[in-house]
């Protein structure tokens, strides 16, 4: 196990003060991925990021998996539009 | 350093009710959260001043401060002071840490609440308590299904669910059951281990389960139906003609459950081990010598 590839479950919870609960929530709706390295369940850290902000969007605003599931969509959608909308404004910058 | 209208922060009345305030910031969370809006500066500031208007008039030991000396807010420093000497006269010093990054706190409110402001996490002046550890025996039947158990801990009885397909050496943490906080810190948690007992006759390993059974030779020879046993009842399998000695069959799904997978299980390897005669009857013998015959 490359230690810079995967967190534990267990240590992400501790850090944050969670229960692991909600992290096999997340896992259930599909939000997040939890695996099993050497019979511990563990989280990618490519994933942190969005761990993390899942956290605190639920923890702030008190959302649930399934409004987490929306908002996520949501936000990945406007990223992708928002990458459309450079890209337009690049072309468009060529033609003036 | 200005003062700051919380009240206009959050766009509610003075005499605010604690419901009031809850959803007034709540609305305003929801539209200003930085992960909502990734890279508008502006959002993130605003979210700062909700954040700490609610920080503020959420408690009501803040709020009552806030009220009294608000825009007056340098008395409230020399109000801090007195009572701070107060304290230690008394002989107990408090003190506090800071991470040592960037405040999310106005001037204003580090000023007026400092280190006594602070709360929710940000800060503070308890330790957690110890972790405990306790370990729990198991028979792999039971880990076969999810299942409530109590125990007892020190002398606090705690229900807990055991999820199905518990591995054998596996710890669950269970949060604030271990030793208590030190100056009002969080209590520690208990980590259970659980070692399994295996008389099953059945081999795991993950969520796969393996068995080796007896298969007659004329079965194996002439192929035809055999029955087995699986974890949660009888399998009827089919064996094909000329099976060889230590094949293996897999019965998908009829493995163990698969950890917090509901409905989930792994697969049961079934491994024929052909049984030779250790005596035969006359007649037996006479037919094993006609199929000698046939140079089988």
């Amino acid at each position: 196990m490359k230690v810079t590839n995967y967190i534990r479950l267990s240590d992400f919870c501790q850090g944050h003060a969670l229960e692991e609960s909600f992290l096999y929530e997340l896992h259930e709706v599909g939000l997040i991925v939890i695996v099993e390295v050497e019979q511990q369940p563990v989280l990618q850290t490519a994933e942190l990021d969005r761990v993390e902000r899942l956290v605190r969007l639920h923890r702030d605003l008190e959302i649930g998996p399934q409004g987490l599931l929306a908002v996520d969509h949501l936000l990945s959608r406007m990223e992708q539009l928002r990458e459309e909308v450079l890209e337009l404004r690049r072309r468009l910058n060529r033609w003036e | 350093m200005d003062f700051i209208d919380y009240y206009k922060v959050l766009g509610i009345s003075e005499k605010a009710s604690e419901k009031e305030i809850k959803s007034a910031y709540r609305k305003l969370a929801r539209k200003y959260h930085p992960d909502l809006n990734p890279g508008d500066t502006e959002a993130e500031s605003k979210f700062k001043q909700i954040n700490e208007a609610h920080e503020v008039l959420s408690d009501p030991e803040k709020r009552k401060k806030y009220d009294q000396y608000g825009k007056d807010w340098q008395h409230a420093e020399e109000f801090e002071k007195a009572r701070a000497q107060q304290q230690q006269a008394g002989g107990y010093g408090q003190y506090t840490y800071s991470s040592g990054s960037e405040s999310d706190f106005s001037d204003f409110f580090e000023s007026m609440f400092g280190g006594f402001g602070r709360g929710r996490g940000r800060s503070s002046r308890g330790y957690k308590g110890q972790d405990y550890n306790a370990s729990l025996e198991l028979d792999l039947r039971e880990a076969y299904k999810t299942h409530k158990r109590t125990l007892t801990v020190g002398d606090r009885n705690i229900r807990i669910t055991i999820p199905a397909g518990i591995e054998d050496g596996q710890s669950i943490r269970i949060k604030g059951y271990g030793g208590p906080g030190i100056n009002q810190g969080p209590k520690g948690d208990l980590y259970l281990t659980f070692h399994l007992r295996n008389t099953t006759g059945f081999r795991r390993k993950g969520s796969d389960l393996y068995k080796t059974v007896d298969l007659p030779l004329t079965t194996a020879v002439l192929g035809g139906d055999l029955t087995v046993d699986t974890f949660d009842g009888k399998a009827r399998l089919k064996v094909k003609p000329c099976t060889q000695n230590n094949t293996r069959v897999k019965l998908k799904g009829k493995g163990f459950p698969v950890y917090r997978k509901d409905g989930v299980f792994g697969d049961l390897f079934i491994t024929y081990q052909v049984v030779l005669p250790k005596n035969l009857t006359p007649e037996q013998k006479k037919l094993f010598e006609s199929l000698k015959a046939t140079n089988l």
